[in-house]
C-alpha cells in the first residue's frame, strides 16, 4: 500500500469508525502528503460515509452511526477546505440542499436520516431542523443557493404546510430555482404530486435517489 | 410523598430544567442505552416473538430507569431536560393505582390487571387509527358499527381528519380547534346511535386546543373519557403534551398515554429500542403523572425506519413483547398496547398480523388493546372498518389465558404467513369502508363475512377456541 493508499484508508476508516478527531488527523496527514483534498473526500471520506449509509439500509447501523460518520466526515471536510479552490469545493459536492421538518411538526428523526443518508452521498446539507417556518426554508436555501429544499411532515395537520412552501416560491417569483422534495410518514407520492412537488422519497434510500435525479435535470 | 406534583414537573420543563441541545440529549440516549444493553447482557433473538426469560424481561426493566434517571425528559418546546431523583420515581411507582374505571352507566368498565399469563380478557378499546374519513356522517357511521360490538369497550378517535367544515386543517390552527370538538361530538353521536351513551372514548389530537376543545360533559369528552398524551420518540415531550396533561388534570378526565421507542432511530438496534421504550414508559409514568387517577398507558416499539418499519414481525413484535412483560412483571398499574398493521382492511394479512399481535400481547400480560387493525401507511382515504375491530375484540378473548411458549409457537407459525409481504411501504392496501360495508345497514358485505369466516376458521385450525 502507497503512502498516499494509507492516509485515503486511515480518511475512511475515520467515518466508519465515527472518529472525529481521527478524521480531522488523517485529513492534516493527507494534506502534508499533498494528496488532492478532492480525492481525499471523495476516495476517502465520502467512501466511508457510503459504506456507513449501506450498512443502515441493511439494518446493520442506526441512526446515530449515520449522525456520527457524517460529523466526522465534517470535521475532516473544515481542514481541507482550507486547501481547495472554489472549483474544487463544488466539484465534492453533489448539490445542496436545504431540509427541515414543516411548521408545527416536532418529528424530527425521519428528517436526520434522510439528512445523513443525503451526506452520505456527497450532498452538502443545512438542516434547519423541525417546526420550521416556510419562510426559514426559503431564506437558508437563498443564503445557501441550494439545488433542493426538501420538506418532512409527520402529521396530516402539518402536510398542507408544504403546499404553502410551493406557494410561497411561486409568490417570490423564484419557484424555478429551487427542486422541491416532500415526506415523511403520512406523505404520499399522490400528495407529492398534488401540491406540484419535483420528488417525493417514501423512506431514506428513495429520497437520496431522488435527489440525485433532481440534480441531474 | 415525594413524587413531584405536575406544577413541579411543568416548573422543571419552563423553568428551571438544564438548557441542553437536542443534537447533544439525542447522542447521549444512544451512548447510554448502549453501554446499558452491554452491561444487562441484553441480547435479541430474531427467531424468537413472545420471549420467555423473566429474568431478560427484569434486566431490561431496569436498564430503563438507569437510563431514566441519566437523562430525564426532554422538553423541545423549552429545550430543558425534566429530571428526576431516585426516590421520586420509586414514589411515584409506588403511588401508581391499579385499576381505573372508563365509561359511564351500563357501559362502565374498571380495567384491572391482567399479568402473564392471565386468563382474564382484556378490555378491548376499538378504533381506525391514521386513516383519513369525510366529516359528518360517514365518520359517525364508521364509530357507531364499531360501538355496535358488544365485545368493544371503548373507542379511540384520532387523528384529526383531514378537513373541517371543507377546509384543509392544520395543527394548532382553530379550524383543527373546531375539528376536535366535532369529532368528539360525533363520536358520542355514534355511541348515542349504538345504543351505548356511555361507552368510553379517547380523544386524540395532537394539538392541546382541538383535545381540550374536546372535552365538553353533554357531547364531548367526559370525565369517564379520555385525552391521548404522547411521549415523542426518543423521551420528549412538549407544550402541547404538557398542556393536556395540565387540562386533562384540571377536568379530571382520563389521560390515556402513549409512548414507545423506533428500533433504528436514537435508540440503536433492537436491544437499546428495549431500553428506551422503558425510559419512555418511565417519563409518561413521571411526566404524565401516572401516580394521579384516572390513568393508564400503554407502550410498544411501534415502528422503525429500517428495513422492517412494523411491530408485526420481528425485531419489532420480540422489542414490545419483551418491554410488555417488563412492565407487567415490575408495574403495578395499567399497560396496554397499541395495533399497528402493514396492510389494509378485509385482506388476509391484516387479519394474520392482527391475530398475531393480539396473541403476543395476550401472552405478554398487557391489560388493554387498542385499535382493532390500523393499517401504518396511509395510502387512500376511508381505510378502516368495524370487521377488523370486531376480529380483535374476539381473538382478545379467544386466545386469553395463552403461556408464552405456546404464544410463541402461534405466532411463530401466523407471522410466517405474511412476512414476506412486508415492504418498505406496508403491504396490501386493503378495502374502504364503503367498499367493505353497505352504509345504509351498516352491515359487511358478503365478500367480506366469508374472509371474516375463513380466517376465524384459520386460527380454529390453530388450537384457537372462540367463545363469540
Amino acid at each position: 500500500m502507497t503512502k498516499e493508499e494509507e492516509i485515503l484508508q486511515k480518511l475512511s476508516d475515520a467515518v466508519l469508525n465515527f472518529d472525529s478527531d481521527a478524521a480531522i488527523d488523517a485529513a492534516k496527514a493527507s494534506v502534508e502528503a499533498k494528496i488532492s483534498p478532492v480525492k481525499a473526500i471523495e476516495e476517502g471520506l465520502a467512501k466511508g460515509l457510503r459504506v456507513v449509509g449501506d450498512r443502515f439500509e441493511a439494518g446493520e447501523l442506526w441512526l446515530p452511526h449515520l449522525v456520527l460518520g457524517a460529523e466526522a466526515l465534517e470535521a475532516a471536510v473544515k481542514v481541507l477546505e482550507e486547501h481547495m479552490t472554489i472549483e474544487d469545493l463544488e466539484s465534492t459536492s453533489r448539490g445542496t440542499v436545504v431540509i427541515g421538518t414543516v411548521e408545527g411538526d416536532i418529528h424530527d428523526l425521519g428528517l436526520r436520516i434522510v439528512a445523513s443518508m443525503l451526506r452520505a452521498n456527497s450532498f452538502r446539507v443545512y438542516d434547519i431542523g423541525c417546526d420550521a417556518h416556510t419562510l426559514n426554508f426559503i431564506e437558508k436555501a437563498k443564503e445557501v443557493k441550494a439545488d433542493i429544499i426538501a420538506a418532512s411532515s409527520l402529521m396530516t395537520t402539518t402536510m398542507p404546510f408544504m403546499k404553502d412552501l410551493i406557494e410561497a416560491l411561486e409568490t417570490a417569483g423564484i419557484r424555478d430555482q429551487y427542486k422541491v422534495m416532500v415526506g415523511g410518514g403520512p406523505v404520499t407520492e399522490e400528495w407529492a404530486k398534488a401540491i406540484g412537488a419535483d420528488g417525493y422519497g417514501k423512506d431514506a434510500a428513495e429520497a437520496v435517489r431522488v435527489a440525485k435525479e433532481l440534480v441531474k435535470r | 410523598m415525594t413524587a413531584p406534583d405536575f406544577w413541579e414537573v411543568l416548573n422543571r420543563a419552563i423553568n428551571t430544567g438544564a438548557q441542553t441541545p437536542v443534537r447533544d440529549f439525542d447522542m447521549k440516549i444512544f451512548h447510554e442505552a448502549s453501554r446499558l444493553v452491554k452491561d444487562h447482557d441484553i441480547k435479541y433473538d430474531p427467531e424468537v416473538y413472545v420471549p420467555n426469560d423473566d429474568s431478560l424481561a427484569d434486566d431490561v426493566w431496569s436498564a430503563g430507569i438507569e437510563l431514566f434517571l441519566e437523562l430525564g425528559m426532554y422538553c423541545m418546546s423549552s429545550k430543558r431536560v425534566i429530571r428526576f431523583e431516585e426516590s421520586e420515581v420509586k414514589d411515584a411507582l409506588k403511588e401508581v393505582s391499579d385499576s381505573v374505571e372508563i365509561g359511564e352507566g351500563s357501559e362502565k368498565r374498571t380495567v384491572t390487571r391482567r399479568g402473564i399469563g392471565s386468563k382474564k380478557p382484556p378490555i378491548i378499546v376499538g378504533g381506525v387509527i391514521e386513516s383519513d374519513f369525510p366529516e359528518g356522517e360517514t365518520f359517525i357511521k364508521l364509530y357507531q358499527s364499531i360501538a355496535e360490538d358488544p365485545l368493544i369497550d371503548g373507542l379511540y378517535v384520532g387523528p384529526p381528519l383531514h378537513t373541517s367544515e371543507g377546509h384543509t386543517v392544520r395543527m394548532g390552527t382553530p379550524l383543527a380547534l373546531h375539528l376536535g370538538r366535532r369529532m368528539a361530538s360525533w363520536a358520542r353521536e355514534a355511541i348515542r346511535r349504538a345504543g351505548r351513551p356511555g361507552l368510553h372514548f379517547v380523544s386524540a389530537c395532537p394539538s392541546a386546543i382541538a383535545d381540550i376543545a374536546a372535552c365538553n360533559p353533554e357531547d364531548g369528552v367526559r370525565k369517564s373519557d379520555g385525552l391521548f398524551i404522547s411521549v415523542t420518540a426518543e423521551l420528549k415531550t412538549d407544550y402541547e403534551a404538557l398542556g393536556k396533561t395540565a387540562y386533562a388534570l384540571d377536568y379530571g378526565c382520563i389521560r390515556a398515554t402513549h409512548g414507545g421507542s423506533i428500533v433504528g432511530g436514537w435508540a440503536g438496534g433492537p436491544e437499546g429500542a428495549a431500553v428506551v421504550s422503558i425510559a419512555d414508559f418511565i417519563a409518561s409514568v413521571m411526566v404524565y403523572q401516572h401516580n394521579l387517577d384516572p390513568v393508564y398507558g400503554d407502550h410498544g416499539l411501534t415502528r422503525c425506519p429500517g428495513p422492517v418499519p412494523i411491530s408485526s414481525v420481528n425485531p419489532g413484535m420480540w422489542g414490545t413483547e419483551l418491554t410488555g412483560q417488563a412492565i407487567a412483571r415490575n408495574y403495578r398499574g395499567l399497560n396496554g398496547r397499541f395495533f399497528l398493521t402493514a396492510a389494509g382492511p378485509g385482506t388476509e394479512m391484516q387479519f394474520r398480523e392482527v391475530a398475531a399481535l393480539c396473541i403476543a400481547s395476550l401472552a405478554s400480560g398487557r391489560d388493554l388493546f387498542c385499535g382493532g387493525g390500523i393499517r401504518r401507511y396511509k395510502v387512500k382515504p376511508m381505510l378502516g372498518s368495524a370487521l377488523e375491530n370486531r376480529f380483535h375484540a374476539e381473538l382478545g378473548h379467544a386466545a386469553t389465558g395463552i403461556k408464552r411458549d405456546d404464544a410463541n409457537e402461534l405466532v411463530k407459525a401466523i407471522v410466517q404467513k405474511y412476512e414476506k409481504k412486508v415492504t418498505k411501504d406496508g403491504g396490501p392496501w386493503g378495502y374502504t369502508f364503503d367498499e367493505m360495508y353497505d352504509l345504509k345497514t351498516l352491515t359487511p358485505r358478503q365478500r367480506f363475512i366469508e374472509l371474516y369466516d375463513k380466517m376465524k376458521d384459520e386460527m380454529k385450525d390453530l388450537g384457537l377456541e372462540f367463545r363469540y
